[in-house]
């Protein structure tokens, strides 16, 4: 069995305790009880917007800091956001060039650190090491776990419920580093939803960008704001009850950004909150009070169905 | 035919759109290489054929065209990209369709690491490297979540930890030795 | 390799291998072209020159500012005889480039030619370090030392002859495959045909108007379609397949398979009372699926063989056992629903490719919305479309509602032109048949607002420029730069949005039209792989087969007596694919005429004594050259043919026993090459370093 290090970045435990509850409830002994541990000494991954944007140099450094710890844990990382996602599997992918990675590890020195990869069985006297491997929480569900298993575990199907399903960019794109799933076409968070119980509904330009990531929000938040305020009216316009993401940062523009244009607004989640809900936890333990827009419609329309 | 609607954002667009007149001591020939040694692949290769312009979710809303961008980047309009370095969300739709493979989201990114050079710094961009320093994650704790998180029984956030003081060091040691405290004004928070 | 043993041995005195022919000391003439100041402005020759005259075994030479010219050559064939030269080092280009022409050379001055040796002080020394002249010309000196040394040893050889059968074989039936037949059979040459599918008229036959002068496309092929299927030299073998090549140039073995048609093609006559009968009703492939079709059928009214075919898959007899309506009808008894595939042996001289292409599908959940729309099409679409045999008697219509579109758009490079999906090429036709079909569209409804999605338009060839202006100015077609970034389907009228920035005005415009058109590029067709693999063709980067010179020999093949034809070699237009043909039947024509070939005997050597009868050189050889026999003792030993050997010495570089010899590219030749670069004025470079090392 795989073994993880959870990877919760910074949006979830500061601003979505309840994804973080919710994560740690669908992988602990309620759930699949998977081998997954905490390992306390992982910073910031950090955020691709600020840091890949303004000094590759320091980026990787840091990355690579964080990816050190998995290493020495012989764990894969499992992210539960998009932007920690994408700088993490960049970061590995830029140390698979020997330069890159000696170039970082004479600076890592100075803190006591040294990346190397996963030792792999050897071959001979030659040590072999692999990438640290980094994963999303939407991909390891799927694959690792499985969407029988999830629909097995299903036990209050969320029947009746709509939902429009948001990717986010950087779980798609860029395709250089990654082939989690198809650019055009991606499934997996759609399958998930539906194994869940629910139906996932498709809406005008669902692959488009929810407005936050690249410093946007930072930047130009009514910028930000008006691209959601799209999203929002392709949503709306199916008739979703709810939109559920893989990505806490795309959650929290699209729960944010709401009420700059709406009263209610359509109530946002993380898929874990989603999958707990449907694995029968009791709502409350998801912290949906933390939530801009009230998750109430949504749940009076469960305990309904 | 209909031209897409844009809604302009107030204050944006004087920012986005300079002058229009160019003058040749604005044309910097080794432009196209300095993207490159930050990242970008060669604009010079562009077909200027638009279709990043059309998937641009940006474009699209403001008065600011991938396309465009591009190709004052071939020119070496140094100013006319200024304005325009942090509206780019980084989606990399532009990158999936671009027929000539120059990937515009990474031009982009090389873009922001010259202004960043050339002292054009928005402020999130410290704030976010300050709450890095201090508190190990881009994003201020907050004392409200802290109570929920207990609610909750998930315990304080580690950042509150006396363990992850050696963490904060770290951060603080490597950022120094990649001189990103001097590149952003920050110097005054790492304690080296 | 050999025995570092040659090594070892003082190059001055070691005297040539007993070769049977030569056992007195080579008289070596040396040859340094300037090649204008190609070589000459880089190295300095006359130095050169002067270097080799004291090169042991050298008994002349020159240096000269164009070598290859008429008066170099008679030079050197002077200096042969009167020099009394036996071995010829000349110091130029590439022997890519004119072994060929100093082999004749020498053979004038009444040397074998094979006693010749090229160095390249050209690509390999001048043109590399054009920097560096001293050094240049170090280079150059040790390169004439090592050719010098080799030439002392090279062995006088014969070129073997054999017959070829003036036969050809063509592969594919498009307009370029039945042009190079019909050339052919009017020299007088027998020609198989061969062509997988049911029709002999390739893409063509599907088009409707031909650009740049509107020709019907089916109005000028027909004509030669029929005159093949009447020309007495030529036999028709529609409906197969080449399953199997062997041999080599002049003697080639091919096994045909004649797919079953299910009806015995003497027999049929045409007629047709078959299909009218036959309850199966499919999509007609050649329509592009517009169009529908018995599943007793002939693809087009103007088929050829005008014979029937059952497609098995959607017979109802070979689904249920039962019906047979057909053969109740057939007065001619020709359809046999027993009858099984059949196979040719052929023996052929030379074979020509003409596999053609097929056009680029666009993907599955892409921009473009192919396969979710109804109205976007593609080109070849289109063509049946608009063409008067067409499903619509050449009434443009939409799918979704049978009408005629009112406004249709173009889009341009679609799976040509972008580095994303691998497809870096240029398809070269689809500027013009997408201004050409814009051109029909207004003649045949002048109201129809046309507008071209395009990149750069490339209108490269003889009116086709003229034609773009043309149809741009008078029948106002609009022509709006910019690549659509967006398609999107009003779900009530059907009619689609193309969202796109048009770059010349820098604006990004949605516009709404009825049908939208997409200009898909060309790729290799599917059968190639495999009679690539067959026959054993390189394929260049873009996936089409590779030419032997891009220039020089575009009709060529790396393997000798296979030549090119039409768009298996790269995308073109039907002029250039109809040049192609007669350049490749012409090529074919002249080794058929000549009625036998040279065989290089460059080639290699088994010593029976030291086989073993491995096996390891069949498999490494690329060209199937070796195979392994029973000698008379019955033991098992490699024997090479020879004609199939090019030479290449994998098989001798491979061979664990060392039996096997590369002519030319012996051991103690390599060897003796290897020493003379190591060596300085005849002193061993390494020696003083050796000498230190206690060697």
């Amino acid at each position: 069995m795989t073994s993880y290090a959870y990877f919760f970045g910074c949006v979830i435990p500061n601003r979505y305790p309840g994804v973080e509850y919710a994560v740690r409830w669908v992988c602990g002994k309620e759930g699949y009880d998977m081998d997954v541990k905490d390992v306390p000494d992982f910073s910031c991954c950090p955020v691709p917007g600020i840091f890949y944007s303004t000094d590759k140099e320091t980026w990787l450094l840091l990355a690579t800091r964080n990816l050190v710890l998995a290493q020495d844990e012989r764990r894969e990382i499992l992210t539960v956001c998009n932007g920690c996602l994408t700088s993490l599997m960049k970061a590995s992918e830029y140390l698979k060039d020997p330069k890159s990675m000696g170039k970082v590890n004479r600076v890592l020195a100075q803190v006591g650190k040294k990346y190397t990869g996963v030792p792999k069985k050897s071959e001979g006297k030659r040590k072999v090491f692999e990438p640290v491997s980094v994963r999303h929480y939407i991909e390891v569900m799927a694959n690792d776990i499985g969407l029988e298993a999830i629909a097995a575990k299903a036990k209050r199907p969320l029947k009746n419920i709509k939902v429009a399903v948001h990717y986010g960019c950087h779980y798609l794109r860029p395709t250089e580093s990654r082939t989690i799933d198809d650019p055009n076409n991606p499934v997996l968070l759609d399958k998930i939803v539906e194994a869940c119980g629910a139906t996932s509904v498709d809406y005008e330009d669902k692959l488009d960008c929810c407005g936050a990531g690249g410093g946007v929000r930072s930047h130009v938040v009514d910028l930000a704001n008006s691209l959601t305020q799209d999203k929002c009216r392709n949503i709306s316009d199916v008739g979703a009850d709810c939109i559920v993401t893989g990505c806490p940062f795309c959650l929290l523009q699209f729960d944010n950004a709401q009420k700059s244009f709406s009263k209610d607004g359509i109530p946002v989640m993380h898929v874990s909150q989603f999958q707990a809900l449907s694995m029968g936890i009791d709502p409350i333990s998801l912290g949906f009070d933390t939530h801009h827009v009230s998750a109430h419609s949504l749940l009076r329309k469960l305990r309904g169905a | 035919m209909g031209e897409v609607e844009k809604t302009f954002i107030s204050g944006l667009k004087e920012e986005l759109v300079e002058e229009k007149v160019i003058d040749e001591s604005q044309l910097d020939p080794n432009f196209a290489k300095e993207i490159k040694k930050y990242g970008g692949k060669d604009v010079m290769t562009c077909l200027q054929c638009g279709n990043c312009t059309g998937v641009c979710p940006i474009s699209l809303k403001i008065d600011y065209k991938t396309r465009s961008i591009i190709k004052y980047c071939q020119f070496g309009l140094r100013t006319y990209t200024l304005g325009t370095r942090w509206v780019c969300a980084t989606c990399y739709r532009c990158y999936e369709h671009c027929p000539a493979d120059i990937n515009p989201a990474e031009v982009m990114i090389a873009l922001r690491h010259i202004a960043v050079r050339e002292g054009v710094i928005p402020p999130f961009i410290k704030v976010a490297a300050t709450n890095l320093v201090r508190y190990g994650q881009s994003v201020k704790p907050d004392e409200e979540i802290n109570k929920i998180r207990k609610e909750l029984g998930l315990g304080d956030i580690h950042t509150f930890s006396p363990d992850f003081k050696k963490v904060l060091r770290e951060i603080s040691v490597l950022i120094h030795a990649s001189k990103y405290d001097k590149l952003i004004g920050i110097e005054d928070e790492v304690m080296v | 390799m050999g025995s570092p043993e040659p090594l070892k041995k003082d190059p001055v005195t070691s005297t040539p291998p007993a070769t049977g022919t030569e056992t007195t000391t080579p008289r070596i003439g040396v040859f340094v072209c300037h090649c204008g100041s190609n070589i000459a402005g880089v190295v300095d020759c006359p130095r050169v020159t002067e270097v080799a005259s004291k090169m042991p075994g050298v008994v002349v030479a020159r240096d000269n500012k164009y070598t290859c010219s008429d008066l170099g050559q008679d030079e050197i064939v002077k200096a042969i005889v009167e020099a009394k030269v036996d071995r010829v080092v000349i110091a130029s280009c590439s022997p890519r480039m004119h072994e060929p022409t100093f082999r004749a050379c020498i053979q004038r001055a009444g040397l074998n030619p094979y006693v010749l040796h090229m160095v390249n002080i050209r690509e390999q020394c001048s043109w590399v370090h054009n920097q560096e002249k001293q050094r240049a010309t170090e280079k150059a000196i040790d390169l004439v030392r090592m050719g010098v040394s080799k030439a002392a040893r090279l062995i006088p050889l014969e070129a073997r002859e054999v017959p070829v059968e003036p036969k050809a074989l063509i592969v594919g039936g498009g307009v370029a495959g039945i042009q190079a037949a019909l050339d052919l059979g009017n020299m007088g040459f027998k020609v198989y045909l061969v062509e997988s599918k049911p029709s002999i008229g390739g893409v063509m036959a599907q088009l409707d108007k031909t650009f740049p002068t509107g020709d019907c496309a089916i109005c000028i092929l027909a004509p030669k379609m029929v005159e093949l299927a009447r020309h007495p030299n030529v036999t028709l073998l529609s409906y197969s397949e080449v399953e199997e090549v062997k041999g080599y140039i002049g003697n080639y073995e091919v096994k045909v398979r004649r797919k079953s048609r299910y009806v015995h093609e003497d027999k049929c006559v045409g007629c047709g009372v078959c299909a009218e009968v036959c309850p199966v009703k499919v999509d007609n492939e050649f329509d592009m699926g517009f169009g529908k079709r018995k599943a007793i059928y002939v693809p087009f009214p103007q088929a050829v063989p005008l014979k029937y075919t059952i497609d098995k898959e959607n017979c109802l007899h070979f689904k249920t056992g039962k019906c047979l309506l057909c053969v109740k009808e057939c007065t001619n008894k020709a359809i046999d629903h027993k009858m099984e595939d059949e196979v040719l042996d052929l023996k052929v001289g030379t074979i020509i490719v003409a596999t053609g292409f097929q056009t680029y599908v666009p993907m599955k959940k892409g921009v473009y919305k192919y396969w979710e729309y109804e109205n976007v099409i593609t080109a070849l679409e289109l063509e049946r479309l608009l063409n008067a045999s067409g499903p619509t008697g050449g009434h443009l219509i939409r799918p979704s509602d049978q009408k005629t579109p009112r406004r249709v758009a173009f889009i341009q490079c679609v799976g040509s032109r972008n580095k994303k999906i691998d497809r870096n090429y240029c398809s070269r036709v689809c500027c013009m048949y997408a201004i050409k079909n814009a051109q029909i569209i207004k003649e045949h409804e002048p109201g129809t607002e046309i507008a071209v999605y395009y990149n750069d338009i490339r209108a490269f060839g003889k009116g086709f420029e003229e034609l773009y202006h043309r149809v741009r100015e008078e029948f106002g077609v609009e022509f709006i730069r910019g690549r659509p970034a967006k398609l999107s389907e009003n779900r009530e009228t059907k009619s689609i949005m193309i969202r796109a920035e048009e770059t010349l005005m820098s604006k990004i415009t949605e516009r709404e039209f009825d049908l939208i058109v997409l200009s898909v590029g060309l790729l290799p067709s599917e059968g190639s792989k495999r009679i690539g693999k067959t026959l054993g063709l390189s394929l260049s980067s873009d996936g089409f087969f590779a030419e032997a010179h891009p220039k020089l020999r575009p009709v060529d093949t790396a393997t000798d007596g296979v030549f090119l034809a039409g768009c298996a070699q790269s995308p073109k237009d039907i002029p250039d694919s109809v040049a192609q043909a007669k350049a490749a039947a012409s090529s074919a024509a002249a080794i058929m005429f000549s009625g036998k070939v040279k065989i290089e005997p460059l080639t290699v050597e088994v010593d029976e004594s030291l086989c073993v009868g491995c096996g390891l050189c069949v498999e490494q050889c690329p060209y199937g050259a070796p195979e392994l026999i029973q000698n008379e003792e019955g033991r098992t030993r490699a024997r090479i043919i020879e004609a199939l050997c090019h030479g290449c010495g994998t098989c001798a570089a491979s061979c664990p026993q060392n039996a096997i010899t590369a002519k030319q590219f012996t051991d103690e030749q390599i060897c003796s090459e290897l020493t003379a670069a190591l060596s300085q004025n005849g002193q061993a470079k390494t020696a003083g370093k050796k000498a230190e090392e206690g060697v």
